[in-house]
């Protein structure tokens, strides 16, 4: 299918890109901790939580580097 | 204790039912088509856009999942059900890699479930029975979860108005179920798709309400909600996650992860899509809608801090008090008109999902199952047929909520989990690869299900066991299990195939 006419540096990065949420929430160092609070919410709660947003960014740009929008 | 919802309350509730059936029903005459053709009926013709493809399966994850299993967790046992954050975070990125390559195969091939296209690529419509009748008995627990949430909700708007609530909620439910099943039955996908944009409208403004009125009612906000929570030594950390339950909160997230697109109703909805492309940028951005998800498990820890929501709670024996935890908060925190509609968006955020779930049950079990016993079948008989069975289904699973307690339907979710990532290898590494053997594919799949199944028991009804010391999500440890025997498997008989053509040539 098409997927194969795509340049590989578009296919590699827009791996890399939905690969750093799975990468980031396995290393469980970068969040299980207490401090620095957020309006009262301990770090493991709103940091894992902000990183939804942040995974939503990655994935988006991985979309548009897989599906150029004039092909 | 008086009703908690008085007069305004119901009145505003049950206006805004009556819009919902609305919608359902109005959802056939809606981009009108044949709807006696089984993709018409199951997958709205393939036509829904970026942003009904985002609310159609933003509806699937955002349910009494949500609602009722995550705070009901949270609040009971604290940190490491927040393992649900890690998960809709990398679900969808595995989604957007995987779904449209589905996609795809399926629109050139008119598949309309995941076991059409084991069958096509494997050729074993035995393959495809097995990955069908999995995803059936898989869905029954995420269905009966979402109708634990409407009873949730049934039971505090009820407290203090009837003498027998349990008798009460359960005649409204059956009544509830026979609305959604008629209009499900006239409107398939496309009434879903309506309604589930209208639950997505209350239940954000529901979630808005609370966050910004419960500061209010609760003196201190999260950081004295925290304190308190943190005196009930949670087992599993208040503040942060005690470490030895690392494993077990990495592998929830990983195998919660790995096993939502398997579900039939994640399928249908992804398939529902009007092109690849559009269904690709719908999944990269619903990690957004995770975000109400995260707030809402947080509700575990606020209820603690809020002396009404704990006055409400302590009526219930402790096992029932995680399921009341949002409504509870929601009557607490809300005025009565806003509480009212907020219980709605809660109460149909089961119903809407529940009708995707039983019509994607209903499209596998037509397909794949009586299809290729009676290959003389018309379409019009298939979707005739898949319209009666989703409407046995939903009550198939109404009757089990009524028989099985409430904390265990929660337990059976968790099951249900274990049981759909079996069909990981033939339906994802299938659509990476053709060279997988079936018979390893359909011997690693009753092996994972018999170890998985085994595990669950043995582990007394829980989905965690205990490796090294270490809990650990039964479903990972039996996809290993699974895998390791397809890809020996696959290698072997490729080899033995191998040799055979050689030898033939000689």
């Amino acid at each position: 299918m098409y997927m194969s006419e795509l340049a590989l540096w578009r296919r590699i990065t827009a791996g890399i890109l939905l690969l750093v949420p799975w990468v980031f929430y396995m290393v469980y160092p970068a969040y299980n901790m207490a401090k620095p609070e957020l309006g009262g919410v301990p770090f493991f709660y709103w940091f894992q939580t902000l990183w939804l947003v942040i995974a939503a960014v990655l994935s988006l740009i991985g979309v548009l580097l897989l599906y150029p929008s004039k092909r | 204790m008086g009703p908690l919802i008085g007069p305004l309350g119901w009145g505003i509730f049950l206006t805004l039912f009556v819009f919902f059936v609305f919608l359902g029903f109005y959802g056939s005459r809606w981009r009108r088509g044949d709807l006696s053709q089984l993709s018409e009926w199951a997958l709205a013709g393939r036509r829904l856009g970026t942003f009904l493809v985002w609310f159609l399966v933003g509806a699937d994850l955002y349910t009494a999942y949500t609602f009722v299993a995550v705070p009901s967790g949270v609040f009971a046992k604290g940190a490491l059900y927040f393992f649900a954050v890690p998960y809709v975070a990398t679900v969808f990125a595995l989604a957007t890699a995987v779904m449209p390559a589905l996609w795809r195969w399926s629109r050139l091939r008119g598949y309309v479930t995941a076991a059409d296209f084991v069958q096509d690529r494997f050729n074993s419509k035995l393959l495809a029975g097995f990955i069908a009748a999995t995803g059936i008995v898989a869905e029954f627990p995420y269905i009966a979860l979402q109708i634990v949430g409407m009873q949730a909700v049934l039971t505090i708007m009820l407290l203090g108005l009837v003498k027998n609530v349990k008798l009460v909620s359960d005649l409204a439910l059956t009544i509830a179920f026979i609305i959604l099943a008629a209009f499900t039955y006239t409107s398939g996908l496309r009434g879903a798709t309506l309604t589930a944009v209208f639950k997505d409208a209350l239940i954000f403004l529901g979630v808005i309400a609370i966050l910004v009125a419960a500061p209010l009612t609760v003196p201190g906000g999260f950081a004295s909600a925290f304190k308190a929570a943190a005196a009930n030594a949670l087992a599993t950390g208040v503040y942060t996650l005690k470490e030895p339950l690392l494993p077990a909160y990495i592998t929830l997230w990983v195998g919660s992860s790995l096993a939502l697109y398997l579900y039939p109703h994640a399928v249908n909805g992804a398939l529902s899509a009007e092109s690849d492309r559009k269904l690709a940028i719908s999944t990269s951005l619903l990690p957004i809608y995770g975000i109400a998800l995260a707030l809402l498990a947080l509700f575990g820890i606020l209820v603690y801090g809020s002396s009404t929501a704990t006055k409400i709670l302590s009526l219930f024996p402790p096992s029932s008090r995680g399921i009341l935890v949002v409504p509870a908060l929601t009557v607490a925190s809300l005025p009565e008109w806003l509480a009212a509609i907020a219980l709605l968006g809660v109460f149909i955020g089961g119903l809407v999902p529940a009708a995707i779930m039983a019509m994607a049950q209903a499209n596998l079990l037509v397909r794949n199952i009586i299809k290729p016993i009676y290959p003389s079948i018309t379409p019009q008989g298939e979707t005739r047929i898949a319209k009666w069975a989703s409407v046995v289904f939903k009550f198939v699973a109404l009757g089990f909520v009524f028989i099985v307690p409430a904390t265990y339907a929660i337990w059976l979710q968790l099951l249900g989990g274990i049981i759909i990532t079996q069909t990981l290898p033939a339906v994802f590494l299938g659509l990476v690869t053709d060279k997988l053997d079936k018979y390893s594919l359909m011997v690693g799949w009753a092996v994972g299900l018999g170890l998985g199944i085994y595990l669950f028991i043995a582990a007394a009804f829980s989905p965690l066991y205990p490796i090294a010391g270490h809990l650990v999500y039964i479903a990972v440890l039996a996809l290993a299990v699974n895998l390791a025997i397809v890809l020996i498997g696959s290698a072997i008989t490729g080899l033995m195939r191998g040799r055979i053509t050689i030898a033939v040539k000689r």
